[in-house]
């Protein structure tokens, strides 16, 4: 007997609640009676709150992620580019034809500066006129080359050239051209939007 | 208007975490994925890590005594694997046979090593290697200067020489 009436009891308590809590719902804010429980307060206003926060920490983090490897993207691109400008660079110095040495002189200055360009444009008319007596055309090709240092405005790279070198002469049309490989080193500058050749050595045989 | 909050603001907190936990998430992914694909030359720890490993390497591997070839033996086991392992064998063998003949004596300097492509584990390299070989018998000594292209492979947390062609 006792049970039942305890559960009636409990019934009656919660009609209360219930009826409290559709009346405050209905009335304004103004009108509110007794203070929102610790419980409702913090489902108010502590829950939205730590959502936001999530939300801004979240989208901050996702912002952040968004470029988090541009810079090595961006240099990874420039390594690229200055690898192709270089490959042909050293191609162009290690060619010419003795049928066209002005044409050469001018394309080797177009491809360097500092004092490999002073040297390449104060060659004498001697000099021009001994490449052309020499009656030679010879090919450079780069096999394989690689970056080895890379900062925005200087970088240097090394190729692995194979020269073919062709006698020009009416003597030697029919001969094989000779063919040897190299070892470069090139340092290559900025200079406005070209990269250009500031240095082109063999990497000569050096043991300790 | 507190009407209105009380109202939605769970479905609006709601709405936020699982926003701010989608972004959080996105953000991760983001994070592991590689835009730089070849990261030679722009990652420099990295870079600098495959080349002193493939330089040690070959330096080792080109360098012989014959009055004492385990060195040599011990580097192609730590260094060589895979094509390079298989064809350098070839090579070590008949260098066995020949060297303590002629007393042969093979020394190798790395001039230069320079990635051309590198990602988390295999790399790309150009090697330009000097090699100095002397024959006590008669005396002759000569010196070469190759250029290499090196194939590498990361195994088990260390660079090794997967491919080698010298042109």
């Amino acid at each position: 007997m006792s049970t039942t009436s305890t559960t009636t009891e409990r019934r009656t308590e919660a009609s209360v609640v219930e009826q409290k809590a559709s009346g405050s719902e209905r009335s304004g804010p103004e009108v509110v009676e007794t203070p929102p429980s610790r419980r409702d307060r913090v489902l108010a206003w502590g829950l939205p709150l730590v959502a936001l926060c999530v939300l801004v920490a979240g989208a901050l983090t996702w912002w952040r992620a968004t470029g988090h490897d541009q810079e090595m993207v961006d240099e990874a691109a420039l390594r690229d580019r200055v690898l192709i400008v270089a490959t042909s660079h050293i191609e162009t110095l290690n060619s010419r034809d003795y049928r066209k040495v002005d044409e050469g002189l001018k394309g080797w200055a177009a491809v360097t500066t500092g004092t490999l360009h002073d040297q390449l444009t104060s060659v004498s008319e001697e000099d021009r006129k001994v490449l052309a007596e020499q009656e030679k055309i010879s090919t450079g090709s780069v096999m394989e080359a690689a970056v080895t240092e890379l900062d925005d405005d200087s970088a240097t790279v090394i190729a692995a050239v194979e020269i073919t070198v062709r006698d020009g002469s009416a003597s030697g049309e029919d001969a094989e051209p000779t063919v040897k490989r190299n070892r470069f080193a090139a340092d290559l500058v900025k200079v406005g939007d070209d990269w250009l050749l500031e240095s082109l050595e063999q990497v000569a045989v050096n043991m300790s | 208007m507190s009407l209105l909050v009380r109202r939605w603001a769970p479905f609006l907190a709601a709405l936020a975490l699982i926003l701010g936990l989608g972004a959080f998430w996105q953000a991760d992914r983001e994070r592991k994925t590689d835009h730089v694909g070849n990261r030679a030359v722009v990652d420099a720890e990295a870079t600098t890590e495959v080349q002193s490993a493939v330089s040690t390497g070959l330096l080792q591997v080109f360098s012989y005594d014959f009055s004492d070839p385990g060195p040599t033996a011990a580097a192609a086991d730590e260094f060589l694997a895979g094509d390079a392992r298989k064809e350098y064998d070839l090579l070590f063998k008949q260098l066995q046979e020949k060297a303590p003949g002629q007393k042969l004596v093979l020394s190798a300097e790395v001039q230069v090593a320079a990635v051309k492509s590198l990602d988390a584990d295999s790399a790309e390299l150009l090697v330009f290697l000097d090699q100095a070989s002397q024959r006590s018998t008669d005396k002759e000594s000569s010196i070469s200067a190759a250029q290499i292209a090196v194939e590498a492979a990361k195994v088990d947390g260390q660079w090794k020489v997967t491919a080698l062609d010298l042109f």
